[in-house]
């Protein structure tokens, strides 16, 4: 699955009333990206190549074609990704790390083939199966603050806590980390505007908000957030045109659909901002004939804004669509089959 | 007994002349190998019964020839046999022209002009050459390798210079450019890994040649461990390429603490790579591993610490000269902050210069509060950014207040300075109505025959819904909402509707929360 932007571009001009979501060309959009190995920048997006198939894979479940990408197939490059310490590197030889572990144990969950890690996992060291995995995510927690790093460089980003709680509670093994002391961390990147950011003291921005309430909410400490204080910031993100931004006082973007909205579904405020601007200012972004959505209307597709553009519009009710999970960006139906109707 | 020889030339056919142009090699060589036989072609053109009997007679010695059947033959036969083929002038013939297969870009080599099939022979043998040559250089390396144990390989400079023009030369001739590492004699002991997607070999085609070459020799030398400053040199050149390619500087990081490369030097580089690749994480990291490692070696020096607090400070500068919201940069600038206790009057002074430039920057509004309200000096240790912090003295609070209403005077729309207000009157314990009069600078509501209306910040009237709600004036905080959610800010009319309700059910005392009182 590749990163590789283009060829298309959203449409800039003027568009009909009457816009649509491009379901069969972002069907077919999505499914051509594998086949630009010809291009360089596929190669130089080597590094992201296991989230660009969660990302591609999760926006054909929302679209409602799960068998656009072949089950087997994705199986057998997510395997392949598997480093002997039980993590995951984003492409074949490359060293495992956090957020490309988590892309495969959601890429595996989405197509019901988590035991195959059970089966034919690496990691026997470890235990082996699910357990190494999660093991590795374990031994990434800093157990004196209580947050993650990206791997064993150290590297801490609240998006690594998030990344880990979402990928041990998939694997059914939560347990493997002390979780109060990450909720404790979360609850320390709390800044005054009401707002989270990537570490204590850190400007707050959607992303990291989006990262600290899901972690939050996996814990089931969500009772720790000043709701209406977050959700006046959040809703602050809309803009004239519709879409949300990231930060105050920065150009909206289709991503920021995805991490703005979750957030205030996560608190129960999503009707804070007028989803039928939103909706509109994503469907903008769609290139209607070759499929894929960019940041902004005009600007080149790549897969990573048409997952978020569609995982945002399924957020926002868009008919159609399959219903996607806040917390963990993946179709409703896969977490309540993994984590049982009442997670 | 051999037949005999003709009397005259007559019979013999004609040859075609030989300085004829002939388009391809291949023509050349198949007209060669009919000249070679004419007595065949004269058959197959006139049919065996339409010979002549000495055309006949040279026909059939021809085949002797051909079949090598005359070396059964006794030796006096023989003899008279070769002096009848000389006499009647039979040339020997040549053997079926061979496949001369295709050349390196995929080409029939039958398809070459004759003079281009000539140069090509030219350069095939040069080729030769210089392969033999660069080959024994090759041998020699390895052998002092052996007796060296892989250290420390004397070569004079000259020789490699040779070799490595030599292998230019082979590029050259061979029509392809050969790979940096290939063409390096440096780089002559590691044998590169190439990719291996696991899905066949056809993607490594696609790949660009020079990203895919140095990417097999990175794959090799971290197989092999290899720490060396060559390896500076390689990860160097792929972050070139791709500075997004995280192992790789992973790796390189290893290789300079390896070696235990100067800091200041590799900083310096970095500073080159992070202004050219604004959006790129990778860097960032990379320097927080450096400085973690240059810390401890100058931490009881306040020469040295000084010294790296300015030209950090001064290449963040230059960053935020192109984006003075990059995350990076402000996540990177608090990790130094803390590292080297920079609350101090450059620190607050170098933000104001950025504020000044964009009184919107919210990043730097954020700094500010981070830098006032964590310094040691003064908070108490560990106070969350939403809490009261009774040790704030009343001054600082002062100074910051005054510091952002100017702002707001600016720019009143401006949403920062109007959240930085609320989280110091939080952190300093005040209340929203201390400011009431100056939120009411921006703010005029309409009389009650609608006149007179005035609001020049959306964010003021906010604020004053939130002052006249806590001092229970529901009336006016109602009004303040009403012109929001239909007039000011109507894309969150839901959210202003909401406040509205909390009015009505008398339960506004919890919308202090937006303010002064946290949950947590």
């Amino acid at each position: 699955m590749s990163l590789v932007s283009g060829p298309g571009r959203a449409a800039s001009s003027a568009l009909p009333d009457e816009i649509q979501l491009a379901i069969e060309p972002h069907v077919k959009y999505i499914q051509s990206l594998d086949s630009r190995r010809n291009e360089l920048e596929y190669w130089l997006t080597e590094h992201l190549r296991l989230s660009g198939l969660y990302w591609g894979l999760t926006a054909l479940h929302l679209l409602g074609r799960p068998d656009a990408l072949s089950r087997d197939e994705t199986i057998e490059f997510i395997l392949s990704c598997q480093n002997e310490n039980g993590g995951f590197g984003a492409a074949p030889g490359h060293d495992a790390h956090l957020l490309s572990t988590l892309s495969a144990v959601q890429v595996l969950a989405t197509v019901d083939a988590l035991d195959e890690l059970d089966e034919r996992g690496k990691g026997d060291k470890e235990g082996g199966g699910k357990l190494a995995v999660g093991k590795y995510i374990a031994n990434l927690q800093n157990r004196e603050t209580g947050t993650f790093a990206g791997d064993e460089w150290g590297e801490e980003d609240t998006r690594f806590l998030y990344a880990s709680l979402n990928a041990l509670s998939l694997l059914l093994l939560l347990h493997l980390v002390n979780v109060n002391k990450a909720v404790d961390y979360v609850v320390s990147c709390a800044n005054f505007d009401g707002g989270y950011g990537v570490s204590p003291g850190a400007e707050s921005h959607s992303g990291q908000i989006f990262a600290c309430l899901a972690a939050l909410n996996i814990a089931g400490r969500i009772d720790l957030v000043n709701v209406d204080k977050l959700g006046r910031w959040l809703s602050e993100r809309q803009v004239d045109g519709g879409g949300l931004n990231g930060r105050p006082e920065k150009l909206e973007d289709v991503c920021y659909s995805w991490w703005v909205a979750s957030s205030l579904t996560m608190i129960g405020k999503l009707h804070w901002i007028d989803g039928g601007k939103l909706t509109e200012f994503i469907l903008k972004c769609q290139d209607t004939k070759q499929g894929g959505i960019a940041d902004r209307p005009g600007d080149m597709v790549d897969v990573f804004h048409t997952h978020f553009g569609i995982a945002g519009l399924s957020l926002l009710g868009y008919p159609g669509l399959e219903e996607v999970d806040a917390v963990y960006c993946m179709p409703k139906k896969v977490i309540e089959r993994v984590l049982g109707p009442n997670k | 007994m051999a037949p005999k020889a003709p009397k005259a030339p007559k019979a013999q056919p004609k040859a075609p002349d030989p300085p004829e142009e002939y388009p391809t090699i291949s023509a050349k060589l198949q007209a060669e190998y009919l000249a070679s036989r004419p007595y065949q072609v004269l058959k197959d053109t006139k049919g065996l019964s339409n010979l002549s009997a000495s055309e006949k007679a040279a026909y059939a010695n021809y085949r002797f020839l051909e079949t090598g059947v005359w070396k059964t033959w006794g030796a006096a036969q023989q003899k008279e046999f070769l002096k009848t083929v000389e006499t009647q002038k039979i040339p020997t013939p040549l053997p079926l022209p061979r496949d001369l297969g295709r050349d390196n870009k995929g080409r029939e080599i039958a398809s070459y002009t004759p003079e281009g099939f000539a140069q090509f022979r030219k350069k095939e043998r040069q080729l030769s050459g210089l392969r033999r040559e660069s080959a024994r250089f090759r041998e020699r390396r390895e052998k002092a390798r052996r007796k060296q144990k892989g250290r420390g390989i004397e070569d004079s400079e000259g020789e490699i210079e040779d070799e490595r023009n030599r292998r230019k030369f082979i590029g050259v001739l061979q029509g392809k450019k050969m790979g940096i590492y290939e063409g390096d004699p440096r780089w002559d002991d590691v044998v590169p890994i190439p990719q291996d997607d696991g899905e066949g070999a056809l993607a490594a085609i696609a790949y660009s040649d020079e990203y895919a070459e140095a990417m097999g020799y990175l794959r090799a030398v971290m197989a092999a461990k290899e720490h060396s400053p060559r390896v500076l040199d390689l990860t160097e050149h792929i972050i070139s390429m791709n500075a997004a390619h995280y192992t790789v500087w992973l790796y390189r990081a290893s290789t300079l603490f390896a070696l235990e490369y100067p800091i200041d030097k590799e900083l310096s580089w970095v500073n080159e790579v992070a202004l050219e690749n604004q959006k790129n994480y990778q860097i960032w990291h990379h320097r927080q591993l450096l400085i973690d490692t240059l810390y401890p070696t100058i931490s009881s020096d306040p020469t040295a610490i000084h010294a790296l607090e300015t030209s950090e400070r001064d290449f963040m500068t230059q960053m935020f000269d192109q984006d003075a919201k990059n995350y990076h940069v402000w996540s990177y600038r608090q990790y130094l902050v803390r590292k080297l206790n920079l609350f101090n009057t450059t620190e607050l002074q170098s933000i104001e210069v950025l504020l000044r430039s964009d009184v919107r920057n919210n990043s730097a509004w954020s700094h500010r509060f981070f830098v006032v309200f964590s310094d040691p000096a003064y908070c108490t240790p560990g106070s969350a950014a939403t809490a009261h912090d009774p040790r704030i003295p009343a001054d600082i609070a002062d100074r910051e207040i005054g510091f952002a209403k100017a702002a707001t005077f600016e720019a009143p729309q401006n949403q920062s300075p109007w959240n930085y207000i609320r989280g110091v009157l939080r952190k300093a314990g005040r209340e929203l109505a201390s400011l009431e009069a100056f939120a009411e600078e921006f703010v005029k509501l309409p009389s009650e025959s609608g006149e007179g209306e005035d609001v020049r910040s959306s964010h003021a009237l906010d604020f004053l819904a939130d002052v006249w709600a806590e001092k229970d004036e529901t009336a006016k905080a109602d009004t303040a909402l009403r012109l929001l959610g239909d007039k000011y800010d109507r894309i969150r009319r839901n959210y202003w509707e909401w406040r509205r309700g909390l009015l009505d059910a008398g339960v506004e005392g919890k919308m202090k929360g937006l303010s002064v009182e946290d949950v947590s």
